[in-house]
């Protein structure tokens, strides 16, 4: 059986402001895994813990069945690792970039390549250092893509492209999972593009895991119901709500165990029961963690 | 050594290539320089000192601090390489590069020394002294440089070993066993040589080793 392409078990690492504590998750081999946490939430953190840049300081952490940071070298053949953040060699070009990665990866698709070149609308002969932000991303990725990895970790590789441009990038995450056995951790702030391409979610917050799930049952459990209340009625103590706001005789209630049931339970009062997107989910998921912690 | 080790040496000798030319040609020019008497020589004997100083300190600022400011350790830290074949790569990839530029312009002023008459030989062991220190110095730049995790620290580094430069001419060349032999019509390989000799190289395989023993296991390298 193939091992699980990520495995974190109590994962801390601690920082002088920060501390990322107790973080588990699992990535199966074919699965997307949408990361989502708001700035400063331990994402970055999470996935160069995953590519072995960085140690744990306690805790268990196995990339394709590589324990990591010690086997990082072998792990690191089946892995593309993309972050916004990362620049080329300044001085060469995207064609030398191209010939230097191929030498390092036999699985390197020079077909493949070749069609994202022309797809990415980069040119061969360009110095990295006269890449736009977008064309830099595009370029990295194609970097990544090409050398075909059985697992991708992105850390926030949509940020800061144009519309056209994150259209692309996503199309082009979306074409990898094509094949069934390769898998993409994806982090990001944007859930528009997480909701896009992942079938989980986890969601991170100050440090700590908040919720993970299959995006369906995300999807499927978060309500927004809306209530009118009779004059002189309360409404009573329910389970699962995530949070409630009045105005008047209108309450709004927002759930993470929705089912039919639930909305028998509060009888003729419902005036309407809204479907919420990632976004609101997202929100409403961590606000709801920070209270609990008291912070 | 594996193949990716390999590979990031020769990314060091590509991506630097034109500085090694640039320096190598500035080195032996200066020499040529310093054939003339008088300013000439010492215009020359300047230029070519800070050539190969600049050169280390340049070599070590765009390979090593530039890489992790302008993100681009990221992108080699994504190749199937550990930290220590990381370390491995920049310590030989660099110092092949500095090696290169500082072999022909000593080796260029040696030719001078021997060659114009002007010129006493006797100066041959300072001058031999005066390069190895600066090889040495190149070292602990890189040394410093790969253990320096802030800005400043590493400009600390700079600005320490430049300093060291003028150090050593102020405590070498007055040295007994040096300065009564430096303008003599020939060259004195004596004890006092041998022992300043032996102590750069000390310091320059020290400054060489430490970074495989602490950077290469550092467990955070971004």
């Amino acid at each position: 059986m193939e091992p699980k392409h990520i495995e974190m078990h109590a994962v801390r690492k601690s920082y002088r402001f920060f501390t990322l504590d107790d973080l588990s998750l699992e990535l199966a081999p074919g699965e997307v895994m949408g990361f989502v946490g708001p700035n400063g939430a331990g994402k970055s953190t999470t996935l160069r813990l995953a590519m072995g840049l960085i140690a744990p300081d306690a805790g268990e952490i196995r990339v394709l069945g590589q324990p990591m940071p010690t086997a990082q070298a072998a792990a690191k053949r089946e892995v593309g690792y993309v972050s916004a953040d990362m620049h080329l060699l300044p001085n060469a070009t995207l064609g030398w970039h191209m010939d230097f990665v191929k030498s390092i990866y036999p699985t390197w698709d020079d077909a493949y390549a070749t069609t994202l070149v022309k797809r990415f609308n980069l040119r061969k002969e360009q110095n990295a250092r006269s890449l736009s932000l977008g064309e830099r991303i595009k370029a990295v990725l194609l970097l990544t893509l090409a050398r075909r990895p059985r697992l991708l970790i992105l850390d926030e590789p949509t940020t800061g492209l144009d519309p056209v441009a994150r259209h692309e990038v996503i199309s082009e995450f979306m074409d990898v999972l094509h094949d069934d056995s390769r898998s993409i951790l994806f982090s990001s702030h944007n859930t528009v593009d997480v909701e896009r391409i992942s079938d989980r979610i986890t969601f991170i917050d100050r440090g700590r895991l908040v919720e993970s799930s299959n995006k369906e049952d995300f999807l499927d459990r978060w309500r927004r119901i809306q209530l009118q209340l009779p004059d002189g009625i309360e409404l009573p103590a329910l389970p699962n709500i995530v949070s409630r706001s009045q105005d008047g005789r209108f309450v709004t209630l927002v759930t993470d165990q929705f089912s039919e049931g639930f909305a028998a339970l509060l009888g003729s009062h419902v005036r309407e029961v809204q479907r919420m997107n990632l976004e609101e989910i997202f929100v409403a998921n961590v606000m709801r963690h920070r209270e609990v912690r008291g912070s | 050594m594996n193949v990716v080790t390999r590979k990031l040496i020769a990314k060091e000798l590509h991506v630097n290539r034109w500085f090694v030319a640039i320096g190598s040609v500035a080195g032996v020019v200066s020499v040529l320089l310093s054939a003339l008497n008088g300013t000439g020589f010492n215009v020359g004997a300047l230029t070519w000192l800070t050539t190969i100083i600049a050169m280390g300190v340049m070599l070590a600022i765009y390979g090593i601090m530039n890489e992790r400011k302008e993100h681009t350790l990221e992108f080699i830290m994504s190749l199937p390489l550990s930290i220590s074949d990381y370390v491995l790569a920049k310590m030989i990839g660099l110092a092949l590069c500095f090696f290169a530029t500082w072999i022909i312009s000593v080796a260029a002023a040696l030719v001078l020394v021997f060659a114009k008459d002007s010129v006493p030989d006797g100066i041959a062991p300072y001058l031999v002294l005066l390069s190895v220190f600066m090889l040495a110095n190149f070292g602990v730049v890189l040394c410093g440089m790969m253990h320096a995790r802030t800005e400043a620290w590493s400009s600390a580094t700079v600005i320490v070993t430049n300093m060291g430069v003028s150090i050593f001419m102020f405590t070498v060349g007055p040295m007994e066993g040096i300065r009564e032999f430096m303008w003599g019509p020939a060259p004195v390989w004596n004890s006092a040589f041998w022992t300043v000799l032996g102590c750069e190289l000390t310091v320059l395989l020290i400054a060489f080793i430490l970074p495989f023993v602490f950077a290469a296991r550092r467990r955070d390298f971004l």
